[in-house]
């Protein structure tokens, strides 16, 4: 393995609420960067409800998951998956058939301890809640990801999460954005990326548009990163980029209908 | 123009997102220091109780939660009458 960076960075995705992306964001992202060149691992810690072997596309290829190699029936080496695509690219599948409480915080810290000097990148995916899953998640982690939508319910478990993570002294905590749609925000139907901003208080790390293109390549098991037509993927790629410290714009997110584009020509609209 | 031809199609109505916003500053304010609508009235019949006891109050007095990025404080204003 060829680490880049002299030091790792532990990143927790995480968000309160499920279904906002979290997963996503954790296959793109590490997959982004795999690209680029960097060791990575992906760490699952939704035990009990697995999936992001699914969206990676590494589901055949779980042999071992976490709990055992805790339980010490295989080493931490045996249980890693190797990506498909990228030499790089790990993943530490979760037990399907176990739950959340049969692993503490402190293992949880253990493994990454042990994979810290290999690897420049640690994402953990954090499953939904504030419960048991969230403490084992974030109690590893120098850094957290803030996954939600532009959605009242989404906002407010974000703020509660934003107040977990900042309780437990957590210094880098930026905002991920996810299926905003602008034609609705242009319409005054949904909040804007202003609007979260001002109510969650925190660092913009990036915009995902809502995409179709998502469920496409979920269906297939590869992230959508790898699909460079479409928008989603160009919106992780700025991410990936933002992680590596190069300033990317943000996207302007214009829609792309005609009447969109006519009123724009026209100076109408903003 | 474009202004005036929204104004005439929309139905007068204030925005979804400008109420998701009013509620969403109403209830994180709430959820962050664990406060209710409930408590803020109570907390306000119970400040004017105690301060009437002492003093005369003129108008109309208010406590309300406010908040300045993250952090929260209760921004209460009691006016007084002069001798
Ligand atoms: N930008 C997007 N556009 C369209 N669909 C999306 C987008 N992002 C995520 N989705 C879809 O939303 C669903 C939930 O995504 P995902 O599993 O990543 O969320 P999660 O936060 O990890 O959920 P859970 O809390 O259950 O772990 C999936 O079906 C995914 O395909
Ligand atoms: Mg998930």
């Amino acid at each position: 393995m060829a680490k880049k960076n002299s030091d790792c960075q532990v990143i927790v995705v995480t968000s309160g609420k499920g279904g906002v992306g979290k997963t996503t964001a954790v296959a793109n992202l590490s997959t982004g960067l795999a690209k680029q060149g960097y060791s990575v691992v992906v760490m699952d810690l939704d035990i009990g409800l697995k999936k992001l072997d699914l969206i990676l596309g590494l589901e055949n290829r779980v042999i071992y998951d976490i709990v055992q190699v805790i339980e010490g029936e295989c080493t931490l080496r045996q249980a890693l998956v190797k990506d498909k695509r990228f030499p790089e690219l790990f993943m530490l599948p979760a037990a399907q058939t176990r739950n959340k409480d049969d692993i503490t915080a402190e293992q949880v810290v253990e493994v990454c301890k042990e994979l810290r000097p290999d690897f420049d990148f640690i994402f953990i995916d954090c499953p939904a809640g504030i419960e048991k899953g969230f403490q084992n998640a974030i109690a590893a982690a120098d850094k957290a990801i803030v996954v939600t939508n532009p959605e009242v319910s989404a906002v407010r478990d974000a703020d509660r999460i934003i107040g977990m993570l900042e309780s437990a002294d957590f210094r880098d905590i930026k905002l991920l954005v996810n299926r905003i749609r602008p034609d609705m925000v242009r319409r005054g139907d949904m909040l804007s990326i202003e609007d979260l901003i001002e109510h969650l208080c925190i660092e913009l790390l990036g915009v995902v548009p809502e995409d179709s293109g998502v469920v496409i390549s979920t269906n297939r098991g590869e992230p959508i990163i790898l699909n460079d037509k479409s928008s989603a993927a160009q919106a992780f790629s700025n991410i990936v980029q933002r992680m590596q410290g190069i300033e990317v714009p943000f996207m302007t997110l214009q829609e792309d209908s005609f009447w969109g584009k006519l009123r724009r020509n026209l100076g109408f609209g903003r | 123009m474009f202004e005036f031809l929204k104004r005439i199609f929309s139905d007068g109505k204030p925005s979804s997102r400008s109420r998701a916003n009013d509620r969403l500053r109403v209830v994180l304010t709430h959820d962050r220091v664990g406060s209710s609508a409930q408590l803020m009235e109570t907390l306000q019949e119970e400040i004017i109780a105690l301060i009437a006891r002492h003093m005369e109050i003129d108008g109309t007095p208010e406590v309300r939660l406010i908040s300045e990025g993250r952090h929260s404080a209760l921004d209460i204003s009691i006016p007084l009458k002069g001798r």
